[in-house]
């Protein structure tokens, strides 16, 4: 009884001691909450080198705006103060950004720096797009009549855009049809422009000649297309930007990158500088001019609109350092810290509701993988497995073999089928096949030998219905596990875990009946009713 | 289904033991776990039973190295019939029961066994076959010829009474009988029935077959509720005696009556199942708490 006191005593200081320590930092982080959630924040600086000619000199860019998917913010620009800075917003919404010089001769250094916070967007495209009226047409010549680059009017262009048009019964057929006509030219890495016709003779292009030739075609067929200009932002120093194309449709400019292969989607990491076919960078003719883009990851949270510095200020009870620190891989991190969730999770799933499952934690393990592998994917992928290995151990299970060695045998053959079904998705090109490396192997090896010895000590029924409660489980740990939070709530609040212990320990006091059990008792609480 | 979730607080109320509350309340304050190999290993619960001189089937042999097989067996082989157990097996598995036929073969399901196979399966008794891979012994016992009272009911298989003890007192009880689709097994989840045992009148009740009630036997019609149960005094006595002998104050007992020897004590379990209450149509607590 002593044990029983002390221990209650130590508990209830716990969680008192986590619960103030959670409190306190729970003020500045609701005062901090940022809605704009980004995914990925990237500390980019456009830096450039040159060397003033014999009179007026000029250096010019654009730099980058704000829109829904992404934030611009801390902008500082360094330069020389023999060099003037003006920002100006064009027409069209891009911001021109140009250093001026009169001084001859003399070597410049100038930095244009910047945080981005972005998003991924992905559209879903009706079938049929909205009618654009002839008076609307004439406000989006801009974006359907030929240039000199995207020569929609050719009778190249037109030939393709008519084969493409063939056979479709929507709009949306139509677009997908000639993305992936565009799509499927050879990418090469040439750097000079590639004009929409070039694109098609050549049969190679890199991001400029395809997204001329997608915006060519989409022109040439009646719908308003523009070029995309910008950097795809990697933890890396790099000189190359980036072009995409985006269509007008219902109102809204939809991206697609076919180089990328992003259908109406466009990735957390694209930085956009500025619309229409124009070169980043312009200068003065015949002047010595270098130029780097430096861009670093930033860590970040994705609710909080605080910077690196302010959240380790937050409080000396944080796991930032881990993150800052980069010692630990971030996703190591993650999953470290949600396996006591999913643990927990699974312990309320089994005590409370009385879920029965092949392998304690098997739910949890499975779910981190169903984060990489997708889920629908991933749970087929899961249920083939174990019924394939389960069915091939099936006739060792009758044999009579040791246990060690029949795992061995069952676990053979899980790894045999994972190589060759890895095998066939890189020969076919089927993605979600080549993802089988994410499941915890052994792990699932001994679900499916449990699985296997279930169809023939309960019968192939039993067996199937605790196949579907371990998908159900696995099911609920991966709706929980997916909230892109929880590991920055875990990272904030270590404290978490100390209530999972408490938490834990009133899970291992429970003596209610389980859920299943009200069910499995019937007819008895009917009877104590009619009593 | 909206009936159900309205009667969840009767429901709360009701004397239900479900499985945290048979962990936590029953088994983990009264069944220490170093005492479980008495009741797992069947090889130590016989010696228990034998040393306090509990009525259950006599040992022939115990059997721990391969070695000592032929030495057992020269020994055994002068019985006309006797049961070969591993001490650990699960689930009935690795259990044979042979006899010995007019023309001195060994018969078993059935079939005619030679003396070689039957070495086989002691060996593999030895290997673990039976038991998940850990080394085990071979029990060699006497059979035990079911009591003809059972034949009225259903003729075949082994069937047997399950009496739950708490701190040496009987509180509840079944008799667990084959059916047709249970394949000789008298376990419920094997397709066995439960039948209800009335514990002050040694009487049987109603019949539970998983799903629902009968008065009778669902193969033969027998109507069983309110037949004696006949040695129902000693069946007590013994389960009482077994309970006293265990370090183990939470148990299942299982019992068979002989046709000769009357009740006999076949095994005991640390975490006896729940079922029980279903058939008898009661909850635990109702019992627990009134004894």
């Amino acid at each position: 009884m002593n044990l029983k006191t002390n221990l209650r005593t130590v508990l209830i200081l716990v969680s008192v001691v986590a619960i103030v320590s959670i409190g306190l930092k729970l003020k500045p982080i609701l005062m901090n909450y940022d809605n704009f959630n980004p995914e990925v924040v990237y500390k980019v600086n456009y830096d450039y080198f040159f060397k003033s000619g014999d009179k007026h000199t000029a250096v010019k860019t654009f730099v980058p705006y704000q829109n829904l998917r992404q934030r611009i913010s801390e902008e500082k620009i360094v330069n020389d103060t023999t060099l003037t800075f003006i920002k100006d917003t064009l027409k069209n919404g891009n911001i021109k950004g140009v250093w001026n010089t009169e001084i001859a001769n003399q070597y410049h250094a100038v930095k244009y720096q910047f945080v981005f916070e972005g998003k991924e967007t992905r559209h879903t495209l009706p079938l049929r797009f909205d009618f654009i009226s002839e008076k609307h047409k004439e406000h989006l010549q801009d974006y359907l009549l030929p240039t000199e680059n995207i020569q929609s009017d050719h009778s190249n262009i037109k030939n393709i855009a008519a084969q493409l048009q063939e056979e479709t019964q929507n709009d949306k057929e139509i677009i997908q049809n000639v993305f992936d006509y565009v799509a499927a030219i050879p990418s090469a890495p040439i750097i000079t422009l590639t004009d929409a016709l070039t694109a098609i003779e050549q049969n190679r292009a890199s991001c400029n000649g395809k997204s001329r030739l997608f915006v060519a075609i989409c022109r040439n067929l009646g719908y308003p297309a523009r070029i995309k200009g910008g950097i795809i932002l990697e933890n890396t120093n790099k000189r190359t930007s980036h072009v995409w194309a985006e269509v007008l449709i219902n109102e809204v400019w939809v991206p697609f990158d076919a180089l990328n292969n992003h259908f109406a989607y466009i990735p957390a990491n694209y930085l956009e500088i500025h619309t229409g076919d124009e070169f980043l960078i312009t200068h003065t003719a015949g002047i010595q001019f270098d130029y780097t883009y430096h861009i670093d990851e930033t860590h970040h949270i994705s609710f909080l609109n605080m910077n690196s510095e302010e959240i380790s200020e937050l409080s000396s009870i944080s796991l930032w350092s881990l993150v800052k620190g980069g010692v630990m891989p971030k996703n190591a991190l993650n999953l470290l810290l949600l396996l006591p969730i999913g643990g927990l999770l699974v312990a309320f799933l089994r005590n409370i509701i009385g879920l029965k499952t092949f392998g304690v934690f098997l739910p949890v393990l499975i779910a981190f993988s169903l984060l990489h592998t997708g889920f629908v994917f991933g749970i087929v992928l899961f249920v083939v497995l174990i019924l394939m290995v389960g069915l091939v151990s099936y006739p060792f299970e009758r044999l009579g073999l040791l246990y060690t060695p029949k795992l061995v045998i069952s676990l053979t053959f899980m790894v045999s089928l994972m190589i060759i079904t890895t095998m066939i998705g890189i020969r076919y090109d089927i993605l979600w096949l080549t993802t089988l490396s994410f499941f915890p192997t052994i792990i699932l090896t001994i679900a499916a030998e449990r699985f296997a010895r279930a169809t023939t000590e309960d019968g192939y029924k039993e067996a199937i219905d605790k196949l579907l409660q371990t998908l159900l489980a696995t099911t609920i740990c991966y709706l929980v596990l997916s909230w892109s939070w929880l590991p920055s709530v875990l990272i904030i609040f270590p404290e978490l875990l100390l209530l999972i212990i408490i938490l834990a320990v009133f899970l291992g006091r429970y003596i209610g009946i389980r859920w299943v059990e009200f069910y499995r008792f019937r007819p008895l609480f009917n009877e104590s009713i009619s009593k | 289904m909206l009936s159900t979730f309205s009667n969840m607080k009767s429901r709360r109320k009701s004397q239900v033991v479900g499985l945290n509350e048979r962990n936590i309340n029953l088994i983990y304050p009264n069944n220490p776990k170093k005492h479980y190999p008495l009741a797992d290993d069947k090889v130590l619960t016989k010696e228990i039973l034998h040393q306090y001189a509990i009525p259950c089937a006599a040992t022939y042999a115990v059997i721990e190295y391969n070695s000592d097989i032929k030495k057992a067996w020269e020994y055994c082989k002068k019985y006309t019939t006797m049961a070969i157990k591993p001490a650990n097996g699960c689930g009935g598995g690795g259990i044979k029961i042979i006899k010995k036929d007019l023309d001195h073969n060994w018969i078993s399901s059935g079939k005619i066994i030679s003396e070689r196979q039957i070495f086989q399966h002691m060996a593999a008794i030895i290997m673990g076959f039976f038991s998940l891979g850990s080394h085990d012994r071979v029990l060699i016992e006497e059979c035990i010829e079911p009591h003809p009272f059972f034949h009225k009911i259903y003729p075949q298989g082994v069937p047997d009474f399950r009496i739950i003890t708490l701190e040496h007192k009987p509180l509840m009880a079944m008799l667990r009988m084959p059916t047709d689709k249970s394949d000789g097994k008298a376990n419920l989840h094997q397709k066995g029935v439960g039948i209800g045992v009335d514990m002050d009148n040694g009487t049987l009740t109603e019949v539970y077959d998983g799903k629902q009630y009968f008065d009778h036997h669902p193969d033969t019609n027998f109507k069983v509720n309110g037949i004696s149960i006949p040695y129902w005094k000693e069946i007590l006595e013994i389960s009482v005696d077994t309970a006293k002998a265990f370090p183990l104050n939470y148990l299942g007992i299982d019992i068979v009556i002989d046709k000769i020897k009357g009740p006999q004590i076949m095994e005991i379990n640390v975490r006896p199942g729940l079922g029980i209450q279903l058939v008898n149509k009661k909850g635990l607590k109702e019992v627990t708490q009134k004894k």
